[in-house]
């Protein structure tokens, strides 16, 4: 009807306006919708494309720290992969051999030997506790001694 | 005198014919606004649990010539919850088709707490085949029910033997 009355005065006067009530007020929910949703720090930590993180009502927020991911296929750290998950899974020893030689190596960078060494364990939900055990595991032999795993914060 | 110079026989709404709002400079700010706002939009919050590792499973495994202290701890099988305190089972949860009751672990922890005079500390050893998500979600069932310090340990399958 708006339209048509808009064409109507477009042929009075030669200018066609359009009517961009309905526009404005879908923009203005959109603008306090997002307002609410943004968040000034953002996401510190990015996770892997290839994991899905279990979801936990834990609200304590991730901080900067060394991190390593176990997802479906590989234990990767720095975006390098540092073991197969099937292999990892084929031995029955807890030591993950070129784990512990890169955590080994990348310790030094994740806090001093006073405070302990943090190691933060980004990790696919559905992957069995066997594997994390053996992470966990390598990382504690390498001299981390605190811990923390990365999850989904719940509604 | 001059005020009736300004008299008019119309009100003054009826003299304007129509308010012409210029809304462009309102459609650029929104137009620039919008996709910005959606590009820093944050839509899943992330969060950390932090735990600790039994002390014998440390770097540090034989500098302690001491037992450890035996503390309360949650077993997660893949069929079964089990709460222990030493030797001493006190309570076993069944898994009922893939369902874990996790709010009456919650609760039964509760009680354990107020029963034992236990302190905050609490131990989660899981089973090898259990999932990862059961494990966080035991985390943070133990966090609720009042264990403020949560430690990761292994279970071996047969119940009566000893943790790892």
């Amino acid at each position: 009807m708006s339209i048509l009355r808009g064409m109507a005065n477009a042929e009075i006067d030669g200018t066609f306006r359009p009517q961009l009530t309905s526009l404005i007020d879908v923009m203005t929910i959109l603008l306090v919708f997002l307002i609410k949703s943004f968040s000034v720090d953002g996401n510190l930590i990015t996770p892997s494309d290839d994991l899905i993180l279990p979801v936990s009502s834990s609200d304590k927020r991730p901080r900067q720290q060394c991190a390593i991911e176990i997802t479906g296929s590989a234990i990767i750290g720095e975006g390098e992969i540092i073991a197969k998950i099937n292999d990892v899974a084929a031995t029955d020893s807890l030591l993950i051999e070129p784990l512990f030689k890169w955590m080994k190596m990348k310790s030094v960078q994740c806090g001093d030997s006073l405070k302990g060494r943090e190691l933060m364990i980004q990790c696919d939900r559905e992957l069995p506790y066997s594997n994390v055990k053996k992470v966990m595991y390598s990382c504690s032999k390498a001299g981390f001694n605190r811990f923390s795993v990365l999850v989904i914060q719940e509604e | 005198m001059s005020l009736t110079l300004y008299k008019s026989q119309r009100p003054p709404s009826e003299l304007v014919e129509s308010a012409d709002l210029d809304v462009t400079p309102v459609m650029n700010m929104f137009i620039i606004l919008i996709p910005f706002l959606v590009s820093m939009a944050v839509f899943t919050n992330l969060s950390i649990i932090e735990f600790s590792l039994p002390p014998n499973a440390g770097a540090s495994m034989n500098s302690s010539p001491e037992k450890p202290k035996p503390r309360l701890t949650v077993r997660v099988g893949a069929d079964y919850f089990g709460i222990v305190l030493g030797d001493t089972l006190y309570d076993s949860l069944s898994v009922n088709s893939g369902i874990y009751p996790f709010d009456e672990l919650q609760e039964r922890l509760r009680s354990r707490k107020l029963i034992l005079a236990a302190n905050d500390d609490i131990v989660i050893a899981s089973l090898d085949e259990v999932a990862f998500k059961h494990v966080v979600k035991v985390m943070d069932v133990c966090r609720s029910a009042g264990f403020v310090n949560v430690g990761l340990s292994s279970a071996t399958v047969n119940p009566g033997g000893e943790t790892e």
